[in-house]
């Protein structure tokens, strides 16, 4: 057995010994996300509104932008998804 | 108190069905940060691709539309009066407007708040949309007071004579 892992629960099995500061970083990971999907969809309104305006310049600007936070994101997703679970079912 | 611990203070026999039904609601209902945050990583992936397909439509659509079409004589439309036409198809109203002092303009009716039809005031000078009391420009267009944030589409007009032409609509 890993030394991360302690003996064996009667209740829940193996338990991992989680990192410090690991469920901090999920809190805020989720609180940054959640205030980067408010800034995409402010950039999807202003596209919309550009497209109406008739101005079409600066369309693959924001897209590149709402791009770059989404692959932010998977990365983050993939990033987190290494460690071991805190909380919740396995 | 959790909903399991409800259903089992109402349950007759708790123990027997606990054993024979080990099911948690509390832990079904459970949504972890992870999978909140592949969620808006869903979110975020969808938000994306409806800015690049902004774009793409943007990139690749065509701004002005419309072919040359005869819409009024000038001498028909007398300085200071309006003519409403359909342009560039029919059932899309816009006017022509003959503005003192500047000559012939004309913009789609189509107010760009929320489609109502504008009018030309003639003795304030201004296009109103009366549903939510917009005010255009009668020279360029552009919104000058209420809720519109853009300007009217602009019909470009060609004059040949007499006869008035509307060439194409321009967002």
């Amino acid at each position: 057995m890993s030394a991360l892992f302690r003996g064996p629960d009667p209740e829940r099995g193996v338990e991992p010994i989680v990192p410090p500061g690991r469920e901090a970083l999920l809190t805020a990971a989720v609180a940054i996300g959640i205030v980067l999907l408010a800034i995409q969809l402010w950039l999807l309104t202003v596209a919309l509104d550009i497209y109406l305006a008739g101005a079409r310049g600066q369309l693959w600007v924001l897209a590149l932008l709402s791009g770059v936070v989404f692959v932010g994101g998977v990365v983050a997703i993939r990033v987190i998804s290494r460690g071991p679970r805190t909380t919740g079912r396995r | 108190m959790s909903r399991q611990e409800r259903v089992d203070q109402g349950s007759r026999e708790p123990l027997k069905s606990r054993a024979e039904y080990p099911y948690h609601w509390d832990a079904d209902d459970f949504v972890s940060r992870r999978e909140l945050l592949r969620l808006a990583v869903l979110t975020s992936g969808a938000l994306f691709a409806a800015t690049v397909a902004i774009a793409v439509r943007g990139a690749f659509g065509n701004s002005s539309s419309g072919s040359r079409t005869l819409i009024a004589n000038a001498s028909d439309v007398p300085a200071g009066s309006v003519k409403y036409f359909d342009y560039p198809k029919k059932g899309d109203q816009a006017m022509l407007i003959n503005v003192p002092g500047l000559g012939f303009v004309a913009y789609s009716q189509k107010c760009t708040h929320l489609s109502c039809a504008v009018r030309y005031e003639r003795d304030k000078d201004r296009l109103y949309c009366p549903c939510h009391n917009g005010v255009y420009s009668v020279t360029t267009g552009d919104p000058t007071a209420g809720p519109p944030q853009r300007r009217l589409p602009q019909i470009l007009l060609e004059r040949d004579g007499d006869r008035i032409f509307a060439r194409k609509e321009q967002a």
